[in-house]
């Protein structure tokens, strides 16, 4: 039989607020000793926030947290450490100009007579690394590396700090196929060991494949605990959205028309090595009324592609686009977007402006309009009236609507709310950069159909993805890049996941006619 | 649902601004204690009319046959205070403005010096015997303002396409400015015009009739320094809120300044955008040089180049006592203003020095930089509260 001491931290109903949104709503949440329990919901769940608690960073307004069946009082992110709880946060919480091994010490030096002993410490991380085959550049700076080893360097803080509780927020949400792969194998090991893992996602494969248990929030409130091996995806994502979820993309045969976009000879540098092509002689055309995907594993030339494109990016550029027929080579931004709406890649580096205000936000391109201002003096009602018009069409969830600031909001909204501006400028293309990155089912569902209609309507859809279940679900037709190259040209309903993934390698290409 | 009184923001930044006053007043009020009583000179009567000086010395009238001192409302004091409030409030706009659109003016004192030296030559130079002293006194303003945002446009220009810190740019750019004055100062042919000392140079436009209008507020505030200046600047810090919250051009610069990468892509010219702000920072400086110099009752008094003037670098605490809201820095500025005039009383009235209101400014100073801490120390008390009453 179970009993209190089988669990190594216990959350009993705990309660949190924030401004005009209860966050945890009588929460209870138990951890196993030794078991990997899955964190599930929507973006805004709340799962962030619980996790927040745990690790000392939120107080509680109502609750209590047990540790061993004992309760305790977890102040602040020290006394997490002492009860040996390690977080990796959502947003990694590293010194950019500080070195891998500096990261990792950092708040647990060993210090002798003042000085740190930092052979020491590169002797126990390096042991740590080895063990559990986490790969670190221990000298490099953190800037410098990828985001893969970013994260690695994260679970190296916790190891190093023999952390036995580990909190993964959203682990997987930017890393590629092969390094989940890892992560995945990484955990298992870990609850081998004995260390009890709680790890947030939303990719019900991943926690069907990882999970013990999984404990499924919605809105703020507890839905429930379920062993992983008696369920399925469609029962878990029912659960978490609150209704029966379309996990297939629904839609009739593209009915491609007129051209809308299209690249001659598209050639741009790289923006890693400047004297190099990141994308070479790439000619494509895109037709109204169909999605078409850019396929390719992440850093084939996808990103200085969408610059040229999107004309961020024009120096160094050569050969031409053409949008709705005119020829927008070598032009500024604003003259590739009166025709084309652009959903960016980095929702908070390009896509918001996080200290604005939601309502802000929304007018980002379109202030200047004559309906959102007379003589240079914004048209504040007007402004409101919109954005709460693109928020309640589009579902976007905040604590205060229009006037919420942008970066308190969960990342599913903040994307819903760019969503809904870009698609609301109802421009002849639109150009979809991983649109879905990071997002719940409930919300992959809504953004897929959502493209889906615009295609109906007649728009070109020109989408950049990384996941092989988006590509082959969403687009109508397939171009996969491989070293800046367009190495296939295929209709999506005519290849398999096996001989896309053959491409996107680089171990297969088609000889293409010219376009 | 309705927010408190004390959960508004303008409320908390308000509330955390008299803190930080309150608490420079405090520490003033303690040094004149401390040095009142370990100087055989002073005394425990000194101390309580030091202490009472500095919290109400703008309300001083002297002295009476008895020797107490005397209260009441000092038109002088009222008067100064606000003359001397008005260039504060130019260069205290022009941080809080280049502020908010995300850049940090710390070239203020440069862009003062260059409306300066452009006000003033262009007054001392223009013949006001053919030209209406007004038109002159309005030509000498724009171009000082003109002076200003070149000034202050170059920092903003090689952030804009060197992407270096405007800060330090802004550093470089004050130490050329002073050099430049004293030289253009040294060359020009208003030598003549103009008394010399052994250190430097005095300049005044008194002579050749160009000063601001007084407006009869010198008969309201008799025997100061006051003139309509102090009413332009208020209007100016109205137009620059309206500009910064209000127009589709303020919400540009905004945007630009909060994130340099959306703005671009949607579609904004952030660099030009960067050079706008930094240009209309250093127009704004510039012009409460003007309206300092052009007052007809000033002198400027340029003994070296290795000082820069005190008027720019306190545009910072400023814009800062006032979480730089442009409306806030009319406050601000008349407060630090009045801590002069009371310094001034000190002086007058006891035997402490001046020095005593400066070290008050310091501390206000220091903490006007902390005043975001202290905010979120008050938000942390209005929220504890809250949640002690709901229990
Ligand atoms: N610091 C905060 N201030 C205000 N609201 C917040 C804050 N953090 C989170 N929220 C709100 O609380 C809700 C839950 O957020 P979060 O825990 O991050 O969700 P999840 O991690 O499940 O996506 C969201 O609606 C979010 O907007
Ligand atoms: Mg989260």
């Amino acid at each position: 039989m179970e009993n209190s001491q089988d669990y190594v931290i216990e959350m009993l109903h705990i309660t949190k607020e924030f401004p005009g949104i209860i966050a945890n709503d009588d929460i209870t949440l138990q951890l196993r000793r030794g078991e990997i329990h899955a964190l599930l919901g929507e973006n805004g769940a709340g799962k962030s926030t619980l996790m927040s608690v745990l690790f000392g960073l939120y107080q509680p307004e109502k609750g209590q947290i047990l540790y061993n069946g004992k309760e305790v009082k977890i102040n602040d992110p020290n006394d997490a450490t002492a009860l040996g709880i390690g977080m990796v946060h959502q947003h990694f919480k590293l010194v950019d100009v500080f070195t891998v091994l500096d990261n990792i010490i950092l708040g647990a030096e060993t210090v002798k007579h003042g000085f740190i002993q930092k052979a020491e410490a590169r002797k126990k991380v390096e042991e740590l690394s080895e063990k559990y085959g986490l790969h670190v550049d221990l000298d490099a700076k953190v800037e410098d590396i990828t985001v893969g080893m970013q994260q690695r360097v994260e679970i190296l803080k916790m190891l190093y700090r023999d952390n036995e509780i580990l909190i993964f927020d959203e682990p997987t949400a930017v890393l590629t196929p092969q390094e989940i792969e890892e992560l995945m194998t990484t955990m298992k090991g870990f609850a081998a060991e004995g260390k009890s893992i709680l790890f947030i996602s939303h990719k019900l494969n991943e926690i069907l494949e990882v999970s013990d248990r999984v404990t499924v929030l919605r809105k703020g409130k507890y839905i429930g605990t379920i062993n992983t091996a008696e369920t399925n995806a469609q029962e878990l994502s029912n659960m978490m959205v609150g209704r029966p979820v379309q996990l297939e993309v629904v839609k009739d045969e593209a009915k491609p028309t007129d051209v809308v976009l299209k690249t001659e000879h598209l050639t741009c540098p790289s923006h890693i090595h400047k004297n190099k092509k990141a994308v070479k002689d790439v000619s494509f055309e895109l037709h109204k009324g169909e999605i078409l995907c850019i396929a390719g594993i992440d850093g084939n030339g996808q990103t200085e592609l969408v610059r040229a494109i999107s004309g961020l990016d024009r120096k160094g550029v050569t050969g031409k686009i053409i949008i709705n027929g005119e020829d927008v080579s070598g032009a500024p931004v604003d003259v590739h977007s009166k025709n084309m709406s652009h959903i960016p890649e980095d929702r908070h580096r390009h896509g918001l402006i996080l200290d604005f205000t939601l309502e802000n936000n929304m007018v980002l391109q379109r202030f200047k309009e004559p309906q959102f201002q007379t003589r240079g003096f914004i048209n504040q009602k007007a402004v409101r009236e919109y954005s709460d018009r693109l928020i309640e069409e589009y579902d976007v969830r905040s604590g205060q609507g229009s006037i919420t600031i942008a970066r308190s909001m969960s990342g599913g909204n903040q994307q819903k709310a760019i969503l809904a501006r870009e698609i609301d400028r109802d421009k002849e293309v639109i150009l979809a950069v991983q649109p879905t990155r990071g997002l719940d089912v409930g919300a992959i569902e809504s953004v897929h159909s959502r493209l889906v209609a615009e295609r109906d309507k007649g728009k070109g859809v020109l989408l950049i993805s990384l996941e092989l279940d988006e590509v082959l679900s969403l687009s109508d037709r397939i171009l996969v890049i491989y070293e800046g190259e367009i190495v296939a040209d295929v209709k999506a309903s005519e290849i398999t996941a096996q001989e896309l993934g053959l491409y996107m390698s680089g171990a297969k290409r088609m000889e293409r006619k010219e376009a | 649902m309705k927010e408190k009184f004390f959960e508004r923001k303008s409320v908390q930044s308000v509330t955390a601004s008299i803190v930080s006053i309150l608490i420079g007043l405090i520490i003033g009020a303690v040094v004149i204690t401390i040095v009142g009583l370990s100087d055989s000179s002073l005394g425990i009567d000194s101390v309580k009319e030091g202490v009472s000086l500095i919290f109400a010395g703008l309300f001083s009238t002297g002295r009476n046959a008895a020797g107490t001192l005397t209260w009441g409302f000092n038109g002088q004091n009222f008067g100064n205070m606000l003359f001397r409030a008005t260039p504060l409030i130019m260069t205290g706009l022009s941080v809080a403005f280049a502020y908010k659109t995300g850049l940090f003016n710390i070239g203020a004192p440069g862009q003062y010096l260059m409306g300066t030296m452009t006000s003033l030559m262009i007054a001392l130079s223009l013949p006001s015997d053919r030209i209406s002293p007004v038109i002159i006194w309005i030509i000498a303003f724009i171009c000082a303002m003109l002076a200003g945002a070149v000034w202050g446009a170059i920092p903003g220009f090689f952030k804009a396409v060197l992407n270096t810190n405007e800060v330090i740019a802004c550093i470089m750019t004050n130490w050329i400015a002073a050099n430049l004055v004293t030289w253009l100062f040294d060359i020009s042919n208003l030598k003549n015009e103009v008394e010399s000392t052994k250190m430097g140079y005095i300049y005044k436009t008194t002579y050749n009739g160009v000063a601001t209008a007084k407006l009869g507020l010198d008969k309201i505030f008799m025997g100061s320094q006051i003139n309509a200046g102090i009413i332009v600047a208020i209007l100016f810090a109205i137009a620059i809120n309206i500009v910064i919250n209000r127009t589709t051009f303020g919400y540009e610069l905004r945007a630009c300044g909060s994130n340099r990468q959306a703005s671009e892509y949607a579609g904004l010219k952030s660099k030009r955008n960067i050079v706008f702000s930094m240009a209309i920072a250093g127009a704004l400086s510039a012009a409460g040089a003007a309206l300092y110099n052009l007052a007809g009752n000033t002198e400027f008094f340029w003994s070296t180049y290795q000082s820069l003037p005190a008027i720019g670098f306190n545009g910072i605490p400023v814009a800062l006592l006032a979480s730089t809201n442009p409306i806030g820095c009319i406050f601000s500025a008349i407060f630090m203003s009045m801590l002069d005039i009371a310094g001034l009383q000190l002086t007058n009235l006891t035997a402490y020095n001046e020095y005593i209101s400066s070290v008050i400014v310091a501390v206000i100073v220091y903490l006007s930089a902390f005043s975001l801490v202290i905010r979120n120390m008050v938000v942390k008390v209005v929220n504890r509260k809250k949640e002690g009453g709901k229990k």
